[in-house]
């Protein structure tokens, strides 16, 4: 129980994160294009 | 005086409610509230710490408002009565200001009255400066704008740095570094969550009559309220006397290592404090000058082979970096300690800021974005090792407050930092260097900032005993 809560918690702060990071990473490519 | 625990904390302060009487009487804000049972998994602690640090760190996104709010009036372009980008630029430095000063002044009342009250405080100042200010925007009132997001959002933003950080300290003794890397990361990380999404609602929100920033931040206040209201919700203290399980602290332990304690009013009167003080100032200043020039930075550089968007990326990857190494750096102290840490920040530092004017004679984009990358992700592990560092000096007791009043140099950098490099770029310029040119003085200055920082780390020793909190007396 307390394993998934966890879990939980972290994909609540996670996806988030993982949205921003995916977007910022989009952008940097362009440097190299 | 309430009962003690061997680290200080008396039990009456960090105890759970002993019965139900008792818990009726203890608010659901109450630090007693959130006293977690001895077999509390402490990793569900690290998700309300960033929960309430990837909000704040919208922060360093603020410069997405900046041509939105400089055309409230003119619509497409800027009429004379619209701000200029000078008068809005003063919001985010004070915002900035006032988290150094308000992370100093609440830093006491954070320890006493708990995490989960402050992180709650912090959302309200958070998300209501962000009300205010769109009061102030909806009326084009600046002095609104700046008393909202600048004064108001910047206490939540003092408030809400410090909380979740001493709480997580007191749950990963063995791995203090690592921890506070987990929540300061997510300052790093508010930015690249910010950016989009303001981008996002503006253009939700715009209309024939308003470019709907205005909408944008009530949006945004009421979202980041709710979402640093769910770390406050999650957030729990350790039982005063609890340890990981299995897990002794060294018998023999490293010689900057205190198992003592030392109160935030003796801490700040000691030489180790200010030399602290002074390795943050340093570290951050050559960071931060650089983060706020980088676009026109590169472009100048390598005139002509990197155009705007590129140099875009170019801010992107930094701030990836910059988040990347608050967690990296911070975990990675926890094996090479604190001060071989910040020897690396230094010396490595140094090297590449005095490399970068030839990397960029030689024209390579791929070594001088490198060489920023690296660069980045030390400015932003000097912010999450700080916590360690001073908990490793002067012990857990009051290691929130004292790390309130350290990041005044925070505010300090943010100042001196970008003054710099500005400055310095501009009276080249003024002088007849080029532009490509112009940053070379630039960087070696921030070497010599960065030798400094190296000296005032060399110079820490342990804290002298007589400074100690007597042991069995009571924290507050």
């Amino acid at each position: 129980m307390s394993t998934l809560r966890m879990l939980l918690l972290w994909v609540i702060v996670g996806l988030p994160l993982a949205w921003g990071v995916a977007r910022t990473l989009q952008n940097a490519l362009q440097l190299f294009r | 005086m309430s009962a003690t625990t061997p680290d200080g904390l008396g039990t009456g302060r960090d105890g759970p409610p002993r019965s139900a009487d008792d818990e009726q009487r203890v608010g659901f804000f109450d630090r007693r509230r959130t006293c977690a049972p001895r077999d509390y998994n402490r990793f569900l602690v690290p998700p309300a710490a960033l929960a309430v640090h990837l909000s704040i760190g919208q922060a360093y996104a603020f410069s997405t408002f900046n041509l939105p709010l400089s055309t409230l009036l003119g619509g497409e372009h800027a009429s004379p009565n619209d701000w200029s980008l000078v008068q809005i630029g003063w919001t985010f430095s004070i915002a900035i200001f006032v988290l150094g000063l308000s992370a100093a002044i609440f830093g006491r009342w954070v320890e006493r009255v708990g995490p989960r009250k402050a992180m709650g405080v912090a959302a309200l100042c958070f998300g209501g400066g962000f009300l205010v200010a769109a009061l102030g925007i909806a009326t084009h009132q600046l002095a609104l704008l700046y008393l909202g997001y600048g004064v108001l959002g910047g206490c939540g933003l003092g408030i809400g740095y410090i909380a979740p950080v001493s709480t997580l300290i007191k749950w990963f003794p063995d791995r203090p570094g690592m921890a506070t890397g987990m929540a300061i990361m997510g300052f790093g990380g508010g930015a690249m969550i910010a950016a989009p999404l303001s981008l996002f609602l503006m253009a939700h929100f715009r209309s024939p009559e308003s470019n709907g920033v205005a909408a944008t931040f009530v949006t945004m206040g009421c979202l980041y309220f709710a979402f640093m209201m769910f770390g406050a919700v999650m957030v729990r203290v350790p039982p005063g006397d609890w340890r990981p399980v299995g897990w002794v602290a060294p018998r023999t332990p490293r010689k900057l290592v205190t198992q003592a304690h030392v109160a935030v009013d003796k801490a700040w009167r000691t030489p180790q404090f200010w030399l602290l003080w002074g390795v943050l100032c340093m570290n951050v200043t050559a960071g931060i000058g650089v983060l706020g020039q980088a676009s026109p930075m590169i472009q100048e550089m390598f005139g002509g082979r990197v155009t705007p968007a590129a140099a875009a990326g170019f801010v992107g990857l930094l701030s990836l970096f910059n988040m990347g190494g608050r967690f990296f750096w911070a975990s990675i102290s926890d094996y090479l300690g604190r001060r071989n840490t910040y020897f690396v920040f230094f010396l490595l530092g140094i090297v590449l800021y005095a490399t970068v004017p030839s990397i960029g004679r030689a024209g390579s984009i791929v070594g001088f974005v490198a060489a920023f990358a690296l660069i980045l992700s030390m400015y932003g592990g000097g912010f999450a090792t700080i916590p360690a560092y001073l908990r490793d000096m002067f012990g857990t007791m009051h290691v929130g407050a004292i790390h309130g009043r350290v990041l005044t140099a925070w505010a300090c950098a943010g100042v001196l930092g970008p003054v710099l490099v500005n400055y310095l770029r501009q009276y080249q310029i003024d002088n007849g260097v080029a532009k490509a040119q112009a940053y070379s003085v630039t960087m070696y200055v921030m070497c010599g900032m960065l030798l400094i920082g190296l000296l005032c780390n060399l110079a820490i020793t342990a804290v002298d005993p007589r400074h100690h909190h007597p042991p069995g007396e009571d924290a507050r």
